[in-house]
């Protein structure tokens, strides 16, 4: 998008808009910041020794570990999708704390991006998915899903959707802990118990 | 990933204080820098590995090696930022030196990537500007990151944030103007 598009010019002084579209120009030569995995989250941890400090190896190499926090997870998001579905709780509003953009895998033209609310008070998050772009569904039993992923794998399911617009909205919730998740992905899911679908979006 | 870390020192501290600090063993300093040169060292290592493992890899070595060498630093031979980068540099250069990869064929045309002195550009460049989004609050962070970079027209940001669309742009405008303030003159 131009900078003209975006920001406009009117009321800013010659210095100002100079100034602008600078910052314009480098944020579109930069591109977006990657998002971090959990495996970052945290700086490693610096010996007390004079010495080198140990560097924290990575997380993601015990993946007996992860498949076992991967299960746990799965079995929080049923309890936590149980609860939420079952709550009586009066509806709050939707303030997003993060946005996640995704991208085609194939095409230039499909994105997503989801933003997740605060935790509400018994441990969901709520998320409003936004995805442009995706072909409608081949049959009447496709559909598209979307995951969470661990080292690029998609781990934890996060609700289902379809498509019948150029731009489709949909508000999910789970209770996943989120941080122990490195990305996101939708999947085109057909429907008939053929397992994990093509990745159609990606982080 | 949303990096929460405390804040024991003041957000304005420089990066140089937090060097100084870090060299002397504090810790809340250089968990602060990590928080502000995470994503901006990990951007870097991708750009080089293009491989989210070994980048990964990369940021821990990273940030070790900041540890460690945070008494070299001389405030007085510059700002904190550029002697950062020459850390991360370098710690990355020698992950990509471990390579061991060797291509099947030399190729008979010159490649068309960058060059190196444009490679290095192009890494300081991202380097400063994820930096700076960082200091940037949840809100200019989230109008920017869909401006520019969701593929989502004005309008759509303005209905996917349920709100109008002037005022997407007013906080767009004031977003850049802020990024402008943290960068400062160093790209005029």
């Amino acid at each position: 998008m131009s900078f003209d598009d975006l920001i406009g010019t009117d009321g800013l002084s010659a210095e100002e808009e100079a100034k602008l579209r600078r910052v314009h120009q480098l944020l579109v030569a930069a591109g977006p910041p990657p998002e971090l995995s959990s495996d970052l989250s945290l700086p490693p941890v610096p010996n007390d020794e004079a010495d080198p400090p140990e560097v924290a190896y990575l997380f993601r190499r015990r993946r007996g570990r992860a498949l076992v926090i991967a299960l746990a997870a799965a079995l929080a998001a049923f309890v936590g999708g149980y609860a939420f579905g079952h709550s009586k709780g009066k509806p709050v509003a939707f303030t997003p704390v993060r946005t996640v953009t995704m991208h085609g895998t194939s095409t230039g033209a499909s994105h997503g991006v989801i933003n997740i609310a605060q935790k509400d008070s018994v441990g969901n998050w709520p998320m409003k998915v936004e995805v442009s772009g995706l072909p409608q569904q081949t049959n009447r039993t496709a559909y598209y899903e979307l995951w969470l992923t661990r080292d690029g794998k998609a781990v934890a399911p996060c609700g289902s959707f379809r498509v019948n617009a150029k731009t489709t909205r949909v508000q999910l919730s789970v209770s996943y802990p989120l941080k122990t998740y490195d990305g996101w992905v939708v999947t085109a899911q057909t429907g008939q118990r053929d397992g994990l679908g093509p990745v159609v979006l990606t982080t | 990933m949303a990096l929460s870390l405390p804040r024991m020192l003041p957000v304005s501290t420089t990066d140089g204080e937090l060097i100084e600090r870090a060299a002397g063993g504090d810790r809340s300093a250089f968990e602060l820098l990590y928080q502000r040169y995470a994503r901006p060292v990990f951007g870097l290592a991708l750009r080089r590995l293009g491989d989210r493992g070994r980048a990964e890899d990369a940021v821990q070595e990273t940030f070790a090696s900041i540890w460690r060498s945070a008494g070299t630093y001389r405030p007085d031979r510059g700002p904190g930022a550029p002697w950062l980068y020459a850390v991360a540099r370098n710690a990355i250069v020698d992950r990509a030196r471990n390579r061991t990869e060797i291509p099947a064929d030399i190729p008979d045309e010159p490649a068309r990537e960058a060059g190196p002195a444009e490679l290095a550009e192009q890494g300081w460049v991202s380097w400063r500007v994820h930096r700076a989004l960082e200091e940037l609050n949840e809100r200019e962070r989230e109008v920017i990151s869909l401006a520019y970079w969701s593929g989502l027209s004005q309008s759509e940001v303005a209905e996917f944030l349920d709100i109008p669309l002037g005022t997407v742009k007013t906080r767009t405008r004031a977003a850049l103007a802020r990024l402008a303030e943290i960068l400062g003159d160093e790209f005029e």
